[in-house]
């Protein structure tokens, strides 16, 4: 960026930037710095292609504060990771996975590593530019041809007129001492106004303003609703090419996609004769649903534990650990509140609180509205563990002090 | 005392006297003249040599570009991808470019934080091998996923599922990983290329050219203020930059060994991995450097010493590698687990037998030819050797993927893969693409590490006493100072 | 050549005769008397020398990887040409020239095992062999007859290393020749490789059998890093103790102990890296044959040893070596490298002390017996250091490369 500075003579006679003299070996260059620091200068500057062993003492330049300021960046980098980690996987969006605890450190390390390295590195580069005033694409010393030489093979020393010694005739004087090859006056040319045309300076304004136009179109688009199809840019995830079950074809005769069994077969579903047992429903009755357990099902303490953990397993993700409809993709489905969802009964309440064991059974085995029947993942013997494990917790919740044994009943307080 | 001469160690500087150090410049060039050799690659019209190279890199990069656009419209399936093996070359592909991509920071970093000064002839090199290398290993992962334009999901972004990604999988340190080691790479390439840039501003000749480096050298005037805080920096970044080299390629190997799988599953992993890193990077340094030095005519400044070293290194790490490999065998059978003897068995004498004697004889046996000087001195020897050591390593990615999930714990889903024409042709542009990037840089940067080449130069000492005499005692110096 | 030379170094500067043989005498008397407390304590417990063996097994293993890391030490540098390091090799040498005494002190293990003693390993115990599936497939490897060999290759290839190194290099201090030079570093890659593997199968014998159903393909890496980290501290310490008493002052100075500390940190970062990786995939993995070597060491009190290790060999040295102030300061380097040397044999403690059968009692066997087999093993290592230290100069006086050692400078 230029600077913009009011030039201090009025007159049209041209100021001085700094003089500059021009060493051809490094050895020069150290001695020479070595005098002007002696001489008392602050405002002034050695400049190399490369950097020069034993510089920094002849030009009496103090160690740099970087490394603290890198040191800062990695502890804050580990904070961060570590806090990001912590709250996302173990607050903001608890899911077990692989039965790894929510926070687990061992598992957070390497990305908290990567946070530190990244931060740190960034600030060691971020920072030599900010310490070094950088960029700064203009420079007095630019206009001086004989300065391109300072990226090539000769080495330089700058004495700014801005210092407090500084004086035209001894500044020169001193400089002309130090063996260099030349010595000469950098014009100041800081007050000619070197910003951009305003054109340009507009035109990026502009293409700035507008590169936000689709970053705002987006985030409108999150938080308000629209009653057209979503754009599918990319369809074949979604539309695939498939018959699905009540899909009709050409090319069966009959026009279905889904086949009929296979003449003189019985599917071994149909095989299940013990009604009471493989439906829930009382033998030769109109299918009506039975109120006590199978014979084949013993009622145990092993059975309601093997009950409570099938149901923690299929059913407590909706249902909810106690059976109240609150499980973590019921609330999940309630946040996102996109209207679709049919929230999972309670058990507790009214309408199923009073229905009979195969009723559980058979909405287990086949489902009921939006939930999918079981009866493909949870063997029989299972199910009605699962229906004996709803009893419980149906009776936990209708409880009265009552149930509880006599000498136990000061515990309750 | 010393028993060579110093017109006789300018000559050759691989002879080994412990008398002396062998010159890392094998002319006596100015300072000048280092700035000439270097600025005139990118100054000067581009040899026909580069506009053909250029041109073959270019339609392999296109090529990988429609393939891709092809993946993407079509889905995963173009690939020969199957059950039981989910990863494929897509994740070959991956894990060999990131392992190219070490060796630009070890050499770097490792070898500037152990004051080696020969590093200087090809960092630069080195560095811009790995940001190419690593742009080509993130397409990888990122169009594998099926669903690339989704692959913003991997990021800590909140989006309209209220979904934060699962930081317990190692799949996502991979991606923190490699992001870190891409900013990082990327910012320690620019930062050292800064003066180089500078110096390549003044001696522009066009408006255009001088108006670009002026903005990317940022103003640099080479002042010794700013060089103090500059160095300060780079030591910084390399010191960073070395745990992240180990960080990185173990993260990678964390992909694989978190795993229960036998083949996958072995706690040497992310050490052997980097030893692997470093070895295929730095012979594909080799493979890079040999042309380059020869088009460009830089045989003073990439002298016979330096690809001497990147050999021994070359052999060093090739035996890191080789100790890995006998080390899974012996423990493979020592654990007494069938499924582990199984599955290294099947390894080297399985359907894929081939692949597995592919990599052992590239990766473990080829090297063993630099144990002769004569070997790893001669050019032809080396060029050949390093390009069966890249090719090893690609198998031995290969190895590791493929044939540890092709005979799974489930006899029947036993299956053989094959690749897909796609999934050949994706290799192949991948390799056009990084060829590309690199003529790209070859043309327009500087290709050698100006300002840093003359740090090691005799004459660069401030102490004018050791003049004239810069194969002993200046060279004793600054072997040892910075 | 030019530079400068050690040629005008007064002689006292680098001889350690008188001093040598002092620390010899008194070293060794107190290693051995700890040696034969431990030995004493150990005959009256009553376990079948259970718990003497394991603790002489941490003593033991403490100051061989000690001094197999000083080997390394002066490999490495040979096998990279270092100019920076000639000052201080001649005490790695010292270091590493105690390996071939230190096969003697390896006999109470080998002779243990080879006269039916099946306190230390399981898998040489006929009765559980036969058993265990898993220990019947490893006898192939797992057979006395066979340690017993490896065991000789191993003292016999570090033996002739060391002695190679410490022999040439004393000899050069005469002739000056620089062909003793080349030669070192020609063996030295050879020698490099035959260390990483008679490292790695030392550990796999010495301590991973101790569990012999548990593996680990790391375990050469990790105790290579333990090696390292424990070997730079005594260089460090032991360069302070000869300049404060007078000896070696102007060829050592704050850019050595500024490197060594830079590698010393390098180290406990690396052995921080091993630890954790090995750690990790089998944490992540949790595959029970490979669990139960971590459970051990989570359970009772041993959970409290494992953070102390964790802390005490990672965080706190790492914290604390960072600033360049730390290495440059010889009273901070000094306490880290002491307290390293301390982890270190913590380091080996944990690996080998959970083996100990304690009679169903869950407590931590660390007790006098552990701390007088330490002192004692450190004992007899300084006794045969000072030994040698006093047959030669303390400086290799002629290698061709001191003259960068003298004038190096760090960034």
């Amino acid at each position: 960026m230029a600077h913009h500075k009011t030039p201090e003579t009025s007159s049209g006679e041209q100021k001085v930037f700094s003089y500059l003299a021009e060493y051809s070996t490094p050895h020069a260059l150290v001695e020479a710095c070595k005098a002007v620091r002696d001489a008392g200068y602050k405002k002034w500057d050695a400049y190399s292609p490369f950097p020069v062993h034993g510089i920094d003492p002849a030009m009496g330049i103090r160690p740099t504060i970087l490394p603290w300021l890198v040191l800062g960046a990695g502890l804050t980098g580990m904070l961060l990771g570590l806090v990001m980690q912590v709250a996302l996987n173990g607050f903001e969006y608890p899911w077990i996975i692989s039965g790894k605890p929510l926070m687990s450190i061992p598992a957070f390390v390497p990305v908290a590593f990567e946070t530190t390295i990244l931060l740190s590195a960034l600030t060691a580069f971020g920072g030599c530019l900010v310490l070094n005033k950088l960029p700064d694409l203009y420079n007095p010393l630019f206009k001086k041809k004989r300065f391109a030489k300072a990226t090539d093979d000769k080495f330089f020393i700058s004495i700014e007129s801005d210092d407090k010694l500084f004086d035209e005739h001894k500044t020169k004087t001193l400089l002309e001492r130090t063996h260099p090859t030349v010595v000469e006056a950098v014009e100041d040319d800081r007050h000619v106004n070197a910003a951009l045309p305003k054109g340009i300076i507009y035109g990026l304004l502009i293409a700035t303003f507008v590169s936000f136009v689709p970053m705002a179109r987006i985030a409108l688009a999150r938080y308000s609703k629209s009653p057209d199809a979503p754009l599918n840019l990319v369809t074949n995830m979604d539309y695939q090419e498939k018959y699905k079950t009540q899909q009709s074809t050409a090319f069966f005769s009959d026009h279905r996609t889904m086949r009929p069994p296979i003449p003189g077969t019985v599917s071994q579903d149909d095989l299940a004769l013990d009604d009471h047992l493989s439906r829930g429903v009382r033998a030769g009755t109109n299918d009506e649903f039975v109120a006590d357990f199978p014979p084949q099902f013993q009622v145990s303490a092993a059975a309601m534990h093997r009950g409570k953990e099938r149901f923690e397993i299929y059913c407590a993700p909706c249902h909810g650990q106690a059976g109240y409809g609150d499980g973590m993709v019921a609330r999940r489905a309630e946040e996102l509140s996109e209207g679709t969802w049919v929230p999972p009964t309670s058990l507790h309440d009214a309408p199923l609180a009073d229905k009979p064991v195969g009723y559980f059974y058979n909405v287990i085995s086949n489902g009921v509205r939006n939930m999918p029947g079981y009866a493909s993942q949870i063997p029989e013997m299972d199910r009605w563990a699962i229906a004996l494990y709803i009893r419980a917790l149906q009776r936990s919740d209708a409880g009265s002090v009552e149930d509880v044994p006599s000498n136990q009943r000061g515990a309750l307080k | 005392m010393s028993a060579v001469s110093h017109a006789e160690m300018m000559r050759d500087n691989t002879i080994d006297d412990p008398t002396q150090r062998a010159p890392l410049l094998t002319d006596d060039s100015s300072f000048g003249d280092v700035t000439q050799a270097v600025a005139g690659v990118a100054e000067a019209k581009p040899p026909i040599g580069w506009l053909l190279g250029f041109g073959v890199a270019a339609c392999g990069a296109l090529m990988l570009v429609s393939c891709i656009g092809w993946l993407i419209w079509m889905g995963v399936g173009v690939w020969g991808n199957m059950t039981p093996v989910a990863w494929a070359w897509d994740i070959t592909n991956f894990v060999f470019w990131v392992g190219i991509g070490h060796a630009g920071t070890l050499i770097s970093a490792v070898l500037f934080l152990m004051r080696q000064k020969w590093r200087m002839s090809i960092n630069r090199f080195a560095e811009a091998m790995t940001i190419f290398a690593v742009i080509c290993a993130a397409i990888f992962p990122g169009i594998h996923v099926g669903r690339a334009w989704l692959a913003y999901w991997l990021f800590p972004i909140p989006n309209q599922m209220q979904m934060w990604p699962q930081f317990r999988s190692p799949l996502l340190w991979d991606v923190f990983a490699v992001g870190t080691y891409a900013t990082t790479s990327i910012v320690f390439w620019y930062f050292g290329m800064i003066p180089d840039l500078a110096t390549l501003r003044d001696r522009a000749k066009s408006k255009v050219a001088k108006i670009g480096y002026a903005i990317f050298a940022l103003g640099w005037t080479g002042s010794a203020r700013h060089w103090h805080r500059y160095e300060r920096a780079y030591l910084l970044l390399a010191g960073l930059a070395t745990p992240l080299v180990l960080s990185v390629h173990s993260v990678v190997s964390f992909d694989f060994a978190v795993a229960q799988l036998p083949g996958w599953h072995t706690t040497i992993f992310p050490p052997y991995f980097v030893a692997g890193a470093i070895f295929s990077g730095f012979a594909m340094v080799n493979t890079l450097a040999i042309p380059a030095r020869a088009i460009f005519k830089l045989e003073h400044l990439i002298t016979m010493r330096h690809l001497e070293n990147m050999n021994k290194v070359i052999l060093a790490t090739g035996m890191m590698v080789g100790y890995a490999y006998a080390m899974e065998f012996f423990t493979a059978w020592y654990s007494g687990n069938p499924q582990e003897v199984f599955a290294f068995t099947n390894r080297a004498f399985g359907p894929y037998w081939w692949a597995y004697w592919t990599m052992v004889s590239c990766n473990v046996i080829s090297p063993q030819f630099f144990w002769f000087k004569k070997l790893r001195t001669s050019i032809p020897v080396m060029f050949v050797l390093c390009i069966f050591v890249n090719i090893g390593m690609w198998f031995e990615r290969f190895v590791i993927t493929v044939t540890s999930l092709h005979r799974d714990a489930l006899p029947s889903s036993w299956a053989y893969y094959q690749p897909t024409h796609i999934d050949i042709m994706m290799l192949i542009g991948s390799f056009g693409l990084f060829f590309t990037l690199f003529f790209l840089f070859l043309k327009f940067l500087p290709i050698i590490a100006i300002a840093e080449m003359k740090t090691v130069m005799p004459q660069a000492h401030a102490h004018g006493d050791h003049h004239g005499g810069p194969a002993t005692a200046a060279h004793a110096h600054t072997a040892g100072s910075h | 050549m030019s530079g400068p030379t050690l040629a005008l170094l007064p002689k006292d500067n680098y001889d350690f005769s008188g001093p040598g043989k002092k620390l010899m005498l008194g070293a060794g008397i107190v290693g051995l008397l700890a040696l034969g407390g431990a030995a004493a304590l150990g005959f009256s417990a009553g376990d079948d020398l259970g718990r003497f063996l394991h603790a002489y097994l941490v003593g033991f293993y403490f100051v061989l990887t000690l001094a197999l890391g000083c080997l390394f030490f002066v490999t490495i540098q040979y096998l990279f040409r270092a100019g920076w390091s000639v000052t201080v090799r001649r005490l790695a040498e010292l270091g590493a020239g105690t390996l071939p005494v230190l096969a003697i002190f390896a006999l109470p293990i080998i002779v243990s095992v080879a006269m039916g003693n099946h306190e230390l390993y399981a898998w040489t115990d006929h009765a559980q062999v036969e058993q265990s599936h898993l220990l019947h497939h490893k006898a192939p490897y797992l057979n006395v007859p066979f340690f017993l060999i490896r065991c000789a290759v191993y003292f016999t290839v570090w033996a002739v290393l060391s002695w190679f190194y410490l022999s040439s290099s004393t000899k050069q201090d005469g002739s000056g020749d620089p062909k003793l030079t080349r030669r070192m570093e020609i063996v030295s890659a050879p020698g490099t490789i035959l260390f990483a593997l008679t490292l790695t199968f030392a550990s796999i014998d010495f301590i991973m059998s101790l569990a012999p159903t548990w593996f680990s393909t790391m375990i050469g890496v990790y105790f290579f890093a333990g090696a390292c980290t424990s070997s730079l501290a005594f260089l460090i310490l032991f360069a302070m103790a000869l300049q404060n008493s007078g000896r070696m002052v102007n060829v050592l100075n704050t850019e050595h102990y500024h490197d060594l500390g830079k590698l010393l940190f390098g180290f406990v970062f690396f052995w921080s890296y091993i630890c954790f990786s090995q750690f990790m995939l089998i944490w992540y993995a949790n595959i029970p044959e490979e669990t139960e070597f971590y459970l051990h060491r989570f359970q009772g009190p041993w959970l409290y040893f494992s953070w102390f290790l964790l802390l005490g060999h990672w965080a706190f040295p790492m914290a604390g070596l960072l600033s360049r102030h730390v290495k440059r300061n010889r009273k901070a380097l000094a306490f880290f490298s002491v307290w390293l040397l301390i982890m270190h044999f913590v380091d080996i403690a944990w690996y080998v002390l959970p083996a100990v059968n304690m009679h169903g009692d869950h407590g931590i066997p660390f007790g006098p017996m552990e701390v007088l087999c330490g002192v004692g093993m450190t004992g007899i290592f300084l006794a045969v250091v000072g030994f040698l230290g006093s047959r030669r100069s303390l400086v290799p006086l002629k290698d061709p490369r001191v003259s960068e050692a003298l004038t190096f400078e760090n960034i």
